[in-house]
């Protein structure tokens, strides 16, 4: 009888120590909406006032004006999809080859995709931009790829070069070594191909992975601002970073409608964690990751 | 140490009748080869191109003089590292870089695999939980760090006030050489835990539950269980994480630049990335840019040998 | 067929190593373009701006080039909208690219560099009869080794505010700003309230700028100058160690302002315009903060402003001018298209649009300049201004100034010492 007593005592303190945790983790973003629905006079005012005296709904529709962020926001959802979509069957081979493939060098190759993540992005972003603009046969360019854009101010431009990332590569790959070879050979043994086995067998055992690859991947493109910002010239092809960035000009920052608009941009990917939360419940996969 | 003892293997049904002729040795040994290195081809051209190039461009500039206005690139041996390492700012932000990642790393992960194990367990509302947790990770770095640079503010912003009802005078933080640092490792941290729950969540999954029920049945506690059966069947999950945020927070550069611009108060919060930008986009030195870049790639790598013996994963699967 | 996997790691090494060669080998390429005939050019210019932001901004452009083409019916113009903070990269990738824009709107100081490294095109323009539209002070940004490489086209200045309420509580003449860094010192140290040890009001607040464009007008004010003619360093004369000693004078002797008290493009609001500093070292648009939080302040009359003074009166002004390519494929229609934009009423609806000080002369009188209190006082003053920059390596310096002033105003060293040092450093980037 104690002992259950005991038993719900451990869960109300666990209850509040998440809550308390979980409450640590969203003041700043709490903070943020306060903040967006305040004037600006009100932001600086002094002394600071915790609540608006006054909320002011109408921040978010000005902010939305301020940008063409409808087209913002059709160009990050573009990206976001094209860029998890590649990277999840792209990755989810490279992964299940360095894991459960044997031939020379994957060691080499394993260590050399290491490595890619080791180079800061204002190294890369140089090389990077003249690669895209001298991509050969598009945007006018002839067979060596001089003369035109290349792929400045497209949509091959903004959706490829991002696309595979060695994160998820690393992430596959020591998910797929925990599954157990016995799968692996009996699976063989009744005759099925190799490519057969990856995609009927192995890979639906790592669901968790792919989710998390799917969420980190969005996520990334959803909040990325530089390379957007770089490979294109045109506003309609810009994304809703770099159209919040446009509140913060040189002389002043108009933070009510930066914070609104960051509040607007945040709440997709919210919505996308938790429709894959199904996805982190025990008993779907079988093995652990190695 | 592997899991092999634990294995118990929910296996989806497979007919048992054959479908064709199995393949055995030789002809098995070609299939699986040949089936690893086409697996593996689009990733390799994909990554090759648009890293590996420019990653050789870096390492290939960094000894040269490259005058990006002027178009001008002439050899310079290794005028450029000796450059570099007789910058103080440089060695500093070296010193401050491995600071940053140390402090930064073990306590973000350490909360993470608690916040994960905990949130694993059933319970009501535990998606909303996670969520909350995972939530600093999905907001943009701009806007929430600017939050963040309020809340620092040393005479109205939210940490100094609440010191101030305890008495306590709180210090300029992101103004003050000695607590700048610490506020941007607070910031962090914050924003590290999420990744780092969701990558130990899906990790969790795999962990079979009559691990757990076995350990119920020998009556261990929840803390128990956790440090002796769950903390070292996550084990490989730790090397993947620790591995992964100890690049990412090498190469950290959003936060500090937004919390601290050009590199805190008299350079006390400039990273190796910071000098890095510095060099690339402020004074148009391309090769210097190129010759830091490579001593932080040459630290990563040291890092990552040292991290795979020191953890000695077997993780190569002998088939 | 090349199993990649297979490849030695050496021969793969050559492969990438060659490919990247030949790509930065490629990107090099393209000559000077051909000079075509004047007047009988077509096509299309592209401009890339940190000004004109936002759909305001955007409209205001468009509305701009679409008149610049009715004059000049074979042109188009394409506009890139940048932020100032990325416009090194976006000019950095367009120029290793191979393909600069045709107009580059910078900022002022970056016009020797640039020029030096042939990236800017000589417009060639009489500086007599420029002289004649701007004020010279300003045209001196956009000149370089006596050629004119950059029209202005909007400026932004700082100087002193004061709140003319605090100096009456505090028995000083609200007509009579103070005229000497001793007189600064004084007042400040009068209006400087502090209550159980906190700083509630700053006597002068010299932290809510770049710390740089803090120190320019009084070392300028002091007698110092940043360069000499031939591109030496000279900000660590007698004179701009004044300059500096007063900044490290108000934060640690007198005790004025704290380190931390603000900073620039603070969340939590501009100290002198919340009542939390008495004077202040400001900027032009600071005017816009006191409209939009504290309006009352101006139709009270609350709000002055003063010339920062000692040896000379000096004000640090900045701005963005209009450059054109070196390498563009239309030459006379960029040089149209830049003068244009840096004309009296485009760049006066430019200014509109930002708050910031026209720089034609002949804009000192329309509406807009007799509307803002705070523009108005810039242009009368502008014989006092002072750009900073004027050599070519000031963009490898510039980024250096702010850890010396602040290890300075933290009292980690003194002002002579980390003049001197930056000015070793400066000299050594020649």
């Amino acid at each position: 009888m104690s002992r259950r007593k005991g038993v719900r005592r451990n869960r109300i303190l666990l209850h509040v120590a998440l809550t308390i945790g979980a409450l640590l983790m969203i003041v700043p973003f709490v903070w943020m909406i306060v903040s967006s629905l305040k004037s600006h006079a009100e932001i600086t005012a002094f002394p600071p006032t915790w609540l608006p005296a006054d909320p002011r709904f109408s921040n978010y529709p000005e902010a939305l004006q301020f940008a063409p962020f409808g087209r913002y926001f059709i160009n990050s959802l573009l990206i976001s999809i094209g860029h998890t979509s590649i990277n999840l069957v792209v990755a989810v081979m490279a992964g299940y080859s360095l894991a459960r493939l044997p031939f020379r060098g994957r060691t080499v190759i394993f260590l050399a995709i290491l490595a890619a993540m080791m180079i800061p992005t204002y190294s890369k972003i140089v090389p990077q931009y003249l690669l895209a603009k001298n991509m050969p046969f598009f945007g006018g360019n002839d067979y060596l790829g001089r003369g035109g854009q290349g792929w400045l101010d497209s949509y091959w431009g903004l959706i490829i070069p991002g696309a595979v990332t060695p994160l998820a590569i690393f992430l596959f790959r020591q998910f797929y070594l925990a599954l157990p070879v016995e799968l692996e050979e009996a699976a063989r043994l009744d005759g099925m191909g190799e490519f057969g086995i990856f995609a009927k067998i192995m890979t639906p055992l790592i669901k968790p992975a792919i989710a998390t690859v799917a969420l980190i991947t969005f996520e990334s493109s959803w909040n990325s601002f530089l390379w957007p910002l770089i490979i294109t010239t045109r506003d309609d092809l810009r994304v809703i970073q770099v159209g919040l960035a446009a509140f913060q000009q040189t002389d002043a920052t108009l933070w009510e409608y930066l914070m609104a608009g960051t509040t607007l941009a945040t709440l997709p990917m919210i919505a996308l964690f938790l429709l894959t939360q199904r996805y982190f419940v025990q008993g779907l996969a079988s093995t652990g990751i190695k | 140490m592997t899991t092999a003892e634990h294995r118990t293997v929910a296996a989806p049904p497979i007919a048992r009748t054959r479908k064709g002729p199995a393949r055995s040795g030789y002809r098995l040994g070609r299939d699986r080869r040949r089936a690893g290195v086409l697996m593996l081809l689009p990733a390799m051209i994909h990554i090759g191109w648009w890293i590996g190039i420019p990653t050789v461009a870096t390492i290939v500039l960094a000894f040269t003089h490259y005058d990006v206005l002027a178009g001008t690139i002439t050899w310079a041996g290794l005028a450029n590292f000796l450059d570099i390492f007789a910058d103080p700012i440089w060695i500093s932000s070296i010193w401050h870089t491995l600071i940053y990642t140390f402090f930064t790393v073990p306590v973000a992960m350490a909360i993470a695999v608690v916040i994960a194990v905990l949130l694993n367990s059933k319970m009501r509302a535990r998606a909303w939980y996670r969520a909350a947790y995972f939530l600093p990770h999905i907001t943009a770095t701009v806007a929430i760090a600017l939050v963040w640079k309020w809340m620092f503010e040393p005479n109205i912003g939210l940490f100094n006030s609440v010191l101030d009802l305890f008495g306590i005078n709180g210090p300029a933080w992101l103004s003050d050489p000695t607590w700048a640092m610490p506020a941007v490792v607070i910031v962090s941290v914050w924003k590290g835990i999420g990744l780092k729950m969701l990558i130990y969540l899906a990790a969790l999954q795999a962990i079979p539950l009559s691990v757990y029920e076995a350990a119920d049945i020998d009556g261990a506690s929840g803390v128990r269980r956790f440090f002796a059966i769950t903390l070292p069947l996550l084990r490989p999950a730790t090397f993947f994480v620790f591995l992964v945020s100890a690049i990412e927070a090498f190469q950290v550069f959003e936060q500090v630049y937004i919390l601290t611009p050009d590199g805190g108060p008299a350079n006390a919060t400039t990273v190796m990335t910071l000098e890095i930008y510095r060099s690339a986009f402020g004074n148009f030195d391309m090769s210097r840019a190129s010759a830091q870049s490579v001593v932080l790639l040459v630290f990563l790598l040291v890092l990552t040998l040292i991290s795979r013996r020191i953890t000695r994963t077997d993780d190569d699967v002998q088939a | 067929m090349v199993n990649l996997s297979e490849l030695n790691v050496g021969r793969r090494g050559l492969l990438l190593g060659g490919l990247s060669a030949g790509v930065l080998g490629l990107a090099g390429c393209g000559g000077p373009a051909p000079k075509a005939a004047a007047g009988d050019e077509s096509g299309e210019l592209t401009v890339v701006t940190p000004i004109f932001e936002g759909n305001d901004g955007k409209q205001l452009l468009e509305k701009l080039m679409a008149d610049f083409t009715k004059q000049h019916p074979k042109i188009t113009v394409r506009a890139d909208y940048t932020s100032y903070s990325k416009l090194n990269e976006k000019l950095t990738t367009s120029i290793v690219g191979g393909k600069p824009y045709d107009i580059m709107i910078m900022g002022a100081g970056w016009v020797p560099p640039f020029a030096t490294k042939n990236v800017l095109m000589d417009l060639e323009m009489d500086k007599a009869k420029l002289a004649a539209q701007y004020n010279e002070r300003v045209l001196s940004a956009g000149i370089y080794e006596d050629k004119v490489y950059g029209l202005p086209i909007m400026l932004d200045t700082r100087f002193g505010y004061y709140r003319k309420d605090f100096f009456e509580k505090a028995g000083l003449d609200p007509a009579k700003p103070p005229t000497s860094f001793a007189e600064m010192r004084e007042f400040a140290r009068k209006l400087t309230v502090r209550s159980g040890g906190k700083l509630t009001r700053a006597g002068l607040d010299i932290l809510s700028l770049d710390i740089r464009q803090v120190f320019e007008p009084l070392m300028w004010a002091a007698g110092g100058e940043l360069f000499t003619p031939d591109g030496k360093a000279a900000f660590n004369s007698a004179e701009g160690v004044a300059g500096l000693q007063f900044m490290a004078d108000i934060i640690l002797t007198d005790k004025s302002e704290d380190f931390g008290f603000s900073e620039p493009l603070a969340a939590t609001g501009v100290p002198i315009v919340q009542g939390r500093a008495a004077m202040m070292l400001g900027h032009n648009n600071t005017w816009l903060e006191f409209e939009a939080s504290n309006p009352k302040l101006i139709t009270e009359d609350k709000v002055g402003f003063f010339v920062i003074t000692d040896e000379r009166p000096a004000l640090l002004q900045g701005g963005s001018m209009a450059t054109v390519a070196a390498r563009t494929k239309l030459p006379n229609a960029a040089k149209a298209l830049a003068t244009y934009l840096a004309s009296p009423e485009p760049a006066l609806a430019a200014c509109e649009q930002r708050g910031n000080v026209p720089a034609a002369l002949s804009s000192a009188d329309s509406a807009y300049v007799k509307g803002n209190e705070a523009v108005q006082f810039a242009v009368a003053n502008l014989e006092y201004a002072y750009s900073e920059g004027g050599v070519p390596n000031w963009l490898d310096i510039r980024g250096d100034f702010k850890a010396a002033i602040e290890s300075v105003l933290l009292g980690q060293t003194s002002a002579q010492k980390a003049l001197d040092e930056l000015a070793t450093k400066a000299d050594s980037k020649r």
